[in-house]
């Protein structure tokens, strides 16, 4: 892989010529370290679609560092490297829209440092194509040049930057440091010119390094931040799969899952309580790229179409880093600290703390479905680029069950609402799901029948972009229970996930695929069962009684037909600029700082970052291979030390099965010869014999006539059961 | 080496035991008369259990014809003393036919070969077709004189010995006939304590006249008998062949077929030396160092043939 062609004839030939075998594992290993790095800014590129630009960019730094090894001083090569980098950054700069400032950059750079991800970039593929060729070429080039030192560093180097964004997660990580480690060892082999067979202890190390973290983290306390080999570990009570509702976990941030109140609002209408929304979607997540800004106080802009003022005020019952909010909030007041998300949504910098209150005023809109199935599908360049982007590596079986779904539709209204009904009818309710390995949207689609309210919207999103509908994911909470005509008290529980679709003239439109009842019985179960056990916070002074009548329970009636008789309560449009700039902090942490994604994972997306990330979509292959790595080292570790022989020679030595009295003899004979050797430190000689050995480790008369026993089965053919008798019976007394 | 229980095996136990009574009585018998050569009147006993001939290589005067006769007369047998020399003629060794006036026919006078014990002294002195009268004994275990054929004494064993100090007018046998030896022992001079013992008995009345037998003849062939029937078992066989092949492929010239069978045959006498009918590597790899060495040429003058063998031991496995 690194010599000219003149040379590769040779190389095969010398293949297994030790040098060469271990030069070929050090490259290897090499390639591997700059492997996970590269896959993450793959998993980059994939996101926002057309990676085949970044792997030929990849090869060709490559095939360039290979040729230019041969020719090329160090110093040439580092400058060339550093050259390609800035070209790099410079390039992705000029890409941007903006007038990009230098400034701006390293502001960036070093919020990346701080643990942004990168997928939040806007321009994500440009910043990976531009990243690469540098790396790639130092890497390759300082490896080809058996410095493997420098090579690891530079790759490792790389990799270290994706950690301190949160991208790599611990499997990418931990395989990027083995396959370093090795690099290292197998490297330090080549350069002194041995054999790979010697450098077998480098596979015990990174088995070691495998297996100590994730036995170390079977320790329960430890557990969430350990290494899950195994994939996902769902639990199946119905509170650890409320936990695996992730999204309204990490929707809550702080206020951890369950039953407990969060708001109590007084409103003149029963609506979602929105939070936020996500543009971004990974395969296995989602992500926010717009930046939020500070509300000043103004009033927002408000939807395009027909709508109606809602006023409500929102009172925390816990206290709360998220403002949630009916769609779309065009004033506050009563919380200073509060923030408007690039979407229109709230946001609040500073906690609010229990039992403060704030006030929204919002606009809802009332476009009827009747108008809304009018519209066509000339949206703005701004809108479609952000909100039909799919990750390249979505299923094409997506595209076609969505086609042959939506065939009769004839508008995207039509569409929307078809693949609403379908998702809602055909999909159950249930919140014990195992969280699938691939995409999302894919695996709920053709693998899973049942999910919860992220599964739905997830697919639905994904399902409409597929038609090139914008879509997005847009969360928050359920109205709740409604305990008078004007006030409802929200649970964390009410925390969910829904669609939001773009319709050409009135902006977005709000859709559930959620089967409402089902979800609301799955928690008025789990209300109940809370209000059993005595927890706190579960109700207010004003709950747990009767539900305040004559009002329709839980949600608002999503648009749930493309007849569109009615409905013009739930469905809702922002101004098209709403949709595009400003802060909002993520759902999560809610400092100012923080996007995140509103994540589907299994467990507990409330230990950090980790869980989240994205490059989580690879884990398999990558599991495997460490796996097997780790298996290999093992199985070398443990043969080096003697561990199965030992463990069996330790049965064989007590336990004598019986078979013929020649069989019997011979065994008892090796079990005590195993015996003699283990106690004397000596073992006997191939060039000894029995009566040799037997003086030489100043054996006792009964080792001596099992010797005679066995010499005389062994010699002169005569040999009866009472002999083998004998002889196992003596063995067995010498070695217990 | 241990006692084992020896009381199984496929000859009557009676035969086993008679063979061993015989052999260490007759041991101990001729240590009357011959002090400090235990390791060596083993050896001989076995080359004769086995069948076969010594070849003694040693300086003069360390008693090597006292030996032979003390064996000799251990089991009853006669003995016969050949001093080779240059001008000896095969006739001398083997007898020859004499005309007898009275009965008007020709009658033979045996030589000095048909005797249970001949001890063949200087035997490189002689020239080689006496020598061949010899070694035809020997091997046939017969002599041819005047074309008629007459059988020797069994048993019968040569004990000869070569003069290694004069080594001119000299006929050194080759080693094809060398390998007609069972085995090449050397006495050796016994060491000080054995030295004054030794003196101590012979000087005056030398017990070796007054050596009476403690076997008869027909009581020793039986032990032979013995001997030659006891078992030597596939994974014995082995070894031996390992050990004659791998002094073929480290020497110049190894170990002939016949140079195993013969180890093996001083195997089986030292079996019942030790009281067993059975052979075990032991009993090879104690013969193997004197029955082997004289039928190897080394390719390096570093190297004697006791050497290679010796090598051999340390580096053959016993078992596979």
């Amino acid at each position: 892989m690194s010599r000219s062609n003149r040379q590769s004839g040779r190389r095969i030939r010398s293949l297994f010529d030790g040098a060469d075998t271990t030069r070929a594992a050090a490259l290897v290993a090499v390639g591997a370290t700059l492997g996970t790095a590269l896959q993450i800014l793959y998993h980059f590129i994939d996101v926002v679609g057309l990676p085949s630009r970044f792997l030929l960019l990849v090869a060709l730094s490559m095939i360039a560092a290979t040729v230019l090894a041969r020719v090329l001083r160090p110093r040439i090569a580092v400058a060339i490297g550093t050259v390609l980098l800035a070209a790099g950054l410079w390039w992705y700069l000029q890409q941007l829209s903006g007038a990009a400032q230098f400034g701006a950059l390293i502001n960036d750079t070093l919020a990346l440092l701080t643990g942004n991800s990168l997928l939040r970039i806007s321009n994500i593929r440009a910043w990976a194509l531009g990243v690469t060729p540098g790396p790639v070429f130092l890497t390759w080039y300082f490896a080809v040049r058996r410095r493997y030192g420098i090579a690891i560093a530079v790759a490792g180097g790389t990799l270290g930057f994706l950690v301190l964004t949160g991208d790599a997660d611990l499997m990418t990580t931990l395989s990027g440091v083995i396959a370093g480690t090795a690099g290292l060892g197998f490297g330090d082999f080549d350069r002194r010119r041995e054999p790979i067979v010697d450098a077998e202890t480098i596979l015990v190390i990174a088995a070691l390094m495998i297996v100590v973290p994730s036995v170390v983290t079977v320790v329960p306390a430890t557990a969430g931040a350990s290494l899950e080999i195994s994939g996902s570990s769902g639990a199946d009570t119905v509170e650890a799969s409320l936990l695996q509702s992730g999204d309204q976990l990490s929707v809550q941030g702080s206020i951890s899952l369950s039953p407990a109140v969060r708001f109590t609002v007084t409103s003149t209408e029963s609506r979602y309580w929105r939070i936020g929304s996500f543009d971004r979607y990974t395969g296995d997540g989602w992500i926010r790229t717009t930046d939020s800004r500070q509300y000043d106080g103004g009033q927002l802009q408000r939807p395009r179409g027909p709508n109606r003022i809602v006023d409500q005020t929102f009172r925390a019952e816990t206290s709360a880093q998220v403002m949630p909010a009916a769609w779309k909030p065009i004033s506050v007041s009563g919380n200073s600290g509060t923030l408007v998300d690039g979407d229109g949504s709230l946001d609040t910098s500073a906690t609010i703390t229990n039992g403060t209150s704030y006030q929204v005023t919002s606009a809802v809109p009332t476009v009827s479905p009747a108008k809304l199935n009018e519209t066509g599908q000339s949206y703005p360049r701004r809108i479609e680029d952000r909100y039909t982007q799919l990750p390249e590596s979505t299923p094409d079986r997506v595209t076609r069950r969505t086609d042959r779904l939506t065939r009769n539709a004839r508008t995207p209204y039509e569409t929307a609402a078809t693949v609403e009904q379908w998702l809602e009818s055909n999909r159950e309710y249930s919140l014990a799901v195992d969280r699938p390995a691939g995409s999302i949207a894919d695996a709920f689609l053709f693998e899973m029948e049942a999910g919860y309210c992220t599964y739905y919207a997830t697919t639905m999103v994904t399902m409409l972009r597929t038609q090139d509908i914008p879509a997005r994911l847009a969360v928050g909470y359920t109205p709740g229970e409604r305990v008078d005509e004007d006030r409802w008290v929200v649970r964390g529980l009410d925390a969910h996930a829904w669609v939001e679709v773009y319709f050409e003239k009135y902006g977005w439109v709000t859709f559930d695929p959620t089967p409402a009842s089902d979800r609301g019985s799955v928690e008025q179960d789990r209300i109940e069962t809370a209000r059993e056990r005595n927890m706190t916070n579960v109700d207010t002074g004003e709950t747990g009684g009767e539900e305040w009548t004559s009002t329709p329970t839980v949600t608002p009636e999503p648009l749930t037909n493309s007849s569109g008789a009615n409905g013009s309560t739930s469905s809702t449009s922002t101004p098209p600029g709403g949709g595009q700039p400003t802060p909002p902090p993520g759902a999560i942490r809610g400092d100012g700082s923080n996007q995140t994604l509103i994540e589907t994972n299994t467990s507990d997306t409330a230990t950090g970052g980790s869980g989240t990330d994205p490059s989580r979509s690879l884990p398999s292959r990558q599991e495997t291979a460490l796996g097997l790595l780790a298996l290999v080292g093992t199985v070398i570790g443990a043969r080096r030390s003697h561990l199965g022989q030992r463990a069996y020679r330790a049965v064989w030595l007590r336990y004598q099965p019986r078979d013929g009295p020649q069989t019997d003899v011979e065994r008892a004979f090796q079990r005590l010869l195993y015996a003699l050797g283990e106690r004397h430190e000596r073992s006997r000689r191939p060039d000894e014999t029995v009566r040799e050995y037997f003086d030489a480790v100043d054996a006792d008369e009964r080792a001596r006539e099992v010797g005679a026993i066995r010499e005389r089965a062994r010699y002169s053919g005569s040999v009866d059961e009472a002999d083998a008798d004998r002889a196992v019976r003596l063995v067995n007394e010498l070695v217990r | 080496m241990t006692d084992t229980d020896t009381s199984r095996g496929p000859q009557s136990d009676t035969t086993l035991s008679d063979a061993y009574d015989v052999v260490t009585k007759v041991i101990e018998n001729v240590e009357q008369v011959i002090v400090g050569h235990h390791t060596e009147i083993e050896h001989i006993l076995t080359a004769m259990l086995g069948r076969g001939h010594v070849l003694l290589e040693d300086v003069p005067g360390v008693g090597k014809t006292m030996l032979a006769r003390a064996v000799a007369a251990s089991f009853d047998g006669s003995f016969k003393r050949i001093q080779f020399t240059p001008d000896l003629l095969p006739a001398d060794v083997t007898g020859v036919n004499v005309y007898n006036q009275q009965s008007e026919r020709f009658d033979f006078q045996p030589g000095p070969i048909f005797a249970n014990v001949v001890l063949g002294d200087e035997v490189n002195r002689a020239p080689p077709k006496t020598q061949s009268a010899l070694l035809e004994a020997m091997e046939e275990e017969q002599v041819t004189v005047d074309g008629d054929t007459r059988d020797v004494p069994t048993p019968f064993t040569v004990i000869a010995t070569q003069n290694t100090v004069e080594q001119n007018r000299t006929y050194d046998l080759p080693i094809a006939e060398l390998d007609r030896f069972i085995k090449k022992l050397h006495l050796g001079y016994p060491d000080a304590a054995d030295e004054s013992d030794m003196l101590e008995r012979v000087v005056g009345n030398h017990p070796i006249e007054t050596l009476s037998p403690v076997a008869s003849l027909d009581e020793f062939r039986r032990a032979q008998a013995t001997a030659s029937n006891a078992t030597i078992e596939a994974p014995l066989r082995d070894y031996t062949t390992r050990l004659a092949r791998y002094t073929r492929e480290h020497g110049q010239l190894g170990v002939s077929p016949r140079g195993s069978i013969s180890l093996l045959r001083a195997a089986q006498g030292r079996a019942i030396l030790d009281n067993r009918d059975y052979v075990i590597p032991d009993d090879v790899r104690t013969e193997a160092t004197v029955v082997m060495p004289h039928r190897i040429r080394t390719d390096r003058s570093d190297q004697t043939g006791s050497d290679l063998v010796q090598q051999a031991l340390d580096t053959v496995p016993i078992e596979e």
